[in-house]
């Protein structure tokens, strides 16, 4: 039987006014002293989108109506799953002077990341909205098939974020790792080809087989289409969750007590 | 009630980091060879009981272990070995520049560090005010903590940490803050937290004003404790100790 102390977790969630000031503030502070602060979020994604989309519609022989609101979600949810992954990384190691100084529960800090990169999307996904005004894109009650979406990326994001700041912490060679692994998985995953097309060349096992681009169309699929995703997505994205909580049961039972001898 | 209570504590830090890493690992499976990883024992056995009320002062030479000893008391360092028992919200000092975000004002980094030290936020917006105005340093609360000097720095460091209202008390080495002006205010500052609190205990080198503060002094050398007893008494054997190593130098 796996035995776990729920109460230092528990315990980290009551201390949400910690974790939720430090992760506002670490997202004010990144652009703080910038001339257009947080507009630098827009414009890149604005940037990316107008060329990837530019190349890639007339690649694939998209039409550019339904390839740029595709895109947009696409780059905006991966963009936050690579996150969660290479900046939490760095949740424990870059809150090292707090956590030698300060008796406060160490998941705090995950959960602070969690907040900071959560936000930063929420900020960009406001581009969604413009891109939904400039290519009328029909929002209806469907649309909100997005909510258990979301709810499924904001718990997988939680969870790597606690499983790359743990290993991370533990072996820093991991950040690296997982930067190479998700620049492949990047071109492995349709976000910027609709799945269709493999699958229409026959390969369309490699997405089938990829959690992540299942989890892509549970966001994607409502927003574009205002239906649900497909059972499978579904049930592939929540059993990667189930897999992904033994994941973080076990780096907290191997590392948690010494996760501050590592820093 | 308050109580700290450490039955046979160990705590022990690895030297070489590279031993531990994704590198040496494969390195090491490669070559079949084990190497030994070293490692520092900075905690021995360390058995104590530490009572509400209780004011306990720490002393030794530098690396005996005082301030491991006063981070595994906090649960910062968990213990390679033996258990420690802590009852009562603990606040811990030690160092009072860390926790601070450069590029935020001075009245942000007051609200954060003192949630960062377990302060509620109406507590916070009851005595923000008097912390400002504690910190002496006027309009420049108002800027970001960049443009201050390290011994405004400190000031609002000291300012906000003394705030608190702790159960238990930890301090490494209680500093004078700031100026010839400050320094008077600031200790007399320091005084006042240390009543309010059930329990103090801090790590300290100025031996001479020891025994104002506590009743009961703990001696720790290489991670073990040599004496724990009176003030006068331990302060004593603790000269003789360096009165000794001295001779033999």
């Amino acid at each position: 039987m796996i035995k776990l102390d729920f109460t230092e977790f528990l315990n980290s969630i009551s201390l949400w006014r910690i974790w939720v000031r430090l992760g506002v503030q670490d997202v004010r502070l990144r652009f703080r002293r910038s001339a257009i602060g947080l507009w630098w979020i827009f414009l890149n994604l604005a940037a990316m989108i107008l060329a990837i989309g530019f190349v890639y519609s007339n690649l694939l022989g998209q039409d550019l109506r339904e390839f740029i609101p595709f895109l947009t979600v696409g780059i905006i949810t991966w963009g936050y799953i690579t996150s969660s992954i290479v900046e939490g990384s760095s949740a424990f190691i870059s809150s090292e002077g707090y956590i030698k100084q300060i008796s406060l529960p160490i998941y705090v800090y995950a959960f602070r990341y969690f907040v900071s990169i959560s936000l930063t999307t929420l900020i960009s996904f406001t581009a969604f909205g413009v891109v939904v005004a400039l290519y009328s894109v029909p929002i209806h009650a469907g649309t909100l098939w997005v909510v258990p979406g979301a709810f499924l990326l904001m718990s997988v994001s939680l969870l790597l974020i606690f499983i790359f700041a743990f290993l991370n912490t533990r072996f820093r060679d991991v950040a690296h790792l997982a930067t190479v692994a998700m620049q492949v998985l990047f071109y492995l995953s349709p976000v910027l080809y609709p799945p269709e097309l493999l699958r229409q060349r026959g390969v369309g096992i490699v997405i089938d087989l990829n959690p992540l681009s299942h989890l892509l169309e549970t966001i994607r699929h409502p927003l574009l289409s205002g239906e649900p995703a497909t059972p499978t997505n579904y049930q592939v994205v929540i059993l990667s969750i189930v897999i992904l909580i033994l994941g973080v049961v076990l780096v907290i039972r191997r590392y948690r007590r010494r996760i501050v001898y590592y820093l | 009630m308050a109580m700290i209570t450490l039955r046979d504590v160990d705590v022990e830090f690895t030297v070489d980091a590279e031993q531990r890493s994704l590198q040496g690992k494969l390195a090491g499976l490669l070559q079949r060879r084990r190497t030994v990883v070293r490692s520092i024992k900075a905690l021995q056995s360390i058995s104590l009981t530490i009572q509400a009320g209780e004011r306990v002062g720490l002393i030794g030479p530098n690396g005996a272990g005082k301030s491991t000893l006063l981070k595994t008391i906090a649960g910062i360092y968990p213990p390679r070995k033996g258990k420690t028992q802590v009852a009562g919200h603990i606040c811990p000092l030690f160092e009072f520049a860390t926790g601070f975000e450069m590029e935020a004002t001075g009245w942000d980094n007051i609200r954060t560090r003192a949630l960062l030290l377990g302060m509620s936020a109406g507590e916070i917006d009851a005595k923000i005010e008097e912390i400002g105005r504690f910190s002496g340093l006027g309009d420049f609360l108002e800027m970001p903590v960049r443009c201050y000097s390290s011994g405004m720095l400190l000031r609002l460091a000291f300012s906000t940490s003394t705030a608190v209202n702790p159960q238990i008390l930890l301090l490494d080495e209680v500093m004078a803050a700031g100026d010839a002006a400050f320094i008077g205010s600031a200790r007399k500052r320091m005084n006042e937290l240390m009543q309010r609190a059930n329990i103090v205990v801090f790590a300290t080198h100025s031996l001479n004003t020891l025994p104002d503060f506590c009743e009961r002094t703990i001696l720790l050398d290489k991670g073990h404790i040599l004496a724990d007893g009176p003030t006068r008494e331990i302060v004593r054997q603790y000269m003789s100790l360096v009165a000794t190593a001295d001779q033999h130098a």
